[in-house]
């Protein structure tokens, strides 16, 4: 039940309570991603200005849309915290339509860079501007039928199989398959983007994994920030 | 023998001058062993990138120095292939 609905007494304090840890929680969830997904992109900069290598330049892009992507989820998220699903929507295109554009178009494309950045070598023409004028018409046609849940949630399945698909091809496909560790990751990622997408749509459906969620997501990034930053020779 | 990729030859190209101090283009031709059409798309890459730069020598001839950002990249070769190689890129 959104707080805004919550009203009188003892309960509208035990709620503010509630309201004040899941925000925080949100809050904190957002930003260390944020953070993360920064620091890869900003840690590997000087590699990129001096190679001029299209993987990294591709690997970063994902990183700085992961960043944005988590940055519209959290404002989503703490709009249904505070007003509930009904309210989100009754927001108005600013708030309603908008940010549920800009959430699902950033973190498909991310998750889209970061299969491109292994991808692309294998492939004979460059495919992002296809990515782009693709997802922007997809995103635009599921928002534009009133953010039909099931449409969505539709969209983001077929997604995920395509991705653990390309996934599995571009492992069987490797060189050295001693990197299995990089393509878990690679999984997992995807699978957390997934479960983010869900617990935005359906808030009720993954609360009591929420946390076990969040905290396996934010396990994720670290991992890739870690590696990033060793092999970047990163202080 | 396996081909060299293209930030390796550039890596070749920029050590042949570091090692040279300063060296005319047609030397830097020669040992770079890959073709002048080659030669040229590189040359201009790290001349583009600011890794060598081109000085007029005591008879007026054109010489190839390396940069610091030459430097810097010689200096970092060994972190972004071992970047490259570990996420696959």
């Amino acid at each position: 039940m959104p707080y805004k609905e919550i009203t009188r007494g003892a309960g509208k304090r035990m709620m503010e309570e509630i309201l004040i840890g899941t925000l925080s929680v949100e809050i904190l969830y957002s930003f260390i991603i944020v953070i993360c997904s920064l620091m890869i992109f900003f840690g590997t900069k000087e590699l990129y200005k001096l190679s001029g290598h299209k993987g990294i330049k591709y690997f970063r892009l994902a990183f700085l849309y992961f960043a944005i992507a988590y940055f519209f989820r959290s404002f989503i998220k703490i709009i249904i915290v505070c007003f509930g699903m009904d309210g989100f929507r009754s927001f108005g295109f600013l708030f309603g339509a908008a940010s549920s554009f800009l959430f699902m178009y950033f973190s498909i494309m991310a998750i889209f860079y970061l299969l491109y950045s292994v991808l692309y070598k294998k492939l004979k023409r460059d495919y992002i501007k296809v990515f782009h004028v693709g997802l922007l018409v997809l995103t635009f046609v599921v928002i534009g039928f009133g953010n039909n849940i099931k449409l969505i949630l539709l969209a983001n399945i077929l997604l995920l199989l395509f991705i653990v698909y390309i996934v599995y091809l571009a492992y069987m496909q490797s060189k050295k398959k001693k990197s299995l560790n990089l393509y878990i990751v690679y999984f997992l990622l995807s699978i957390f983007w997934m479960l983010n997408i869900i617990d935005i749509l359906i808030p009720d459906f993954l609360r009591a994994f929420q946390l076990l969620i969040y905290l396996m997501s934010l396990g994720v990034f670290l991992v890739i920030l870690y590696k990033v930053l060793t092999r970047a020779g990163v202080n | 023998m396996e081909r060299r990729g293209r930030l390796e030859i550039m890596r070749d190209i920029l050590k042949i001058v570091q090692n040279n101090h300063k060296i005319k283009p047609t030397p830097l031709l020669r040992q770079s062993n890959i073709s002048s059409s080659r030669f040229k798309e590189y040359f201009n890459e790290i001349l583009n990138k600011k890794f060598i730069k081109e000085i007029k020598g005591n008879r007026d001839e054109k010489l190839i120095i390396l940069t610091e950002n030459g430097e810097k990249f010689l200096e970092k070769y060994k972190i972004i292939i071992n970047f490259i190689e570990e996420f696959e890129l």
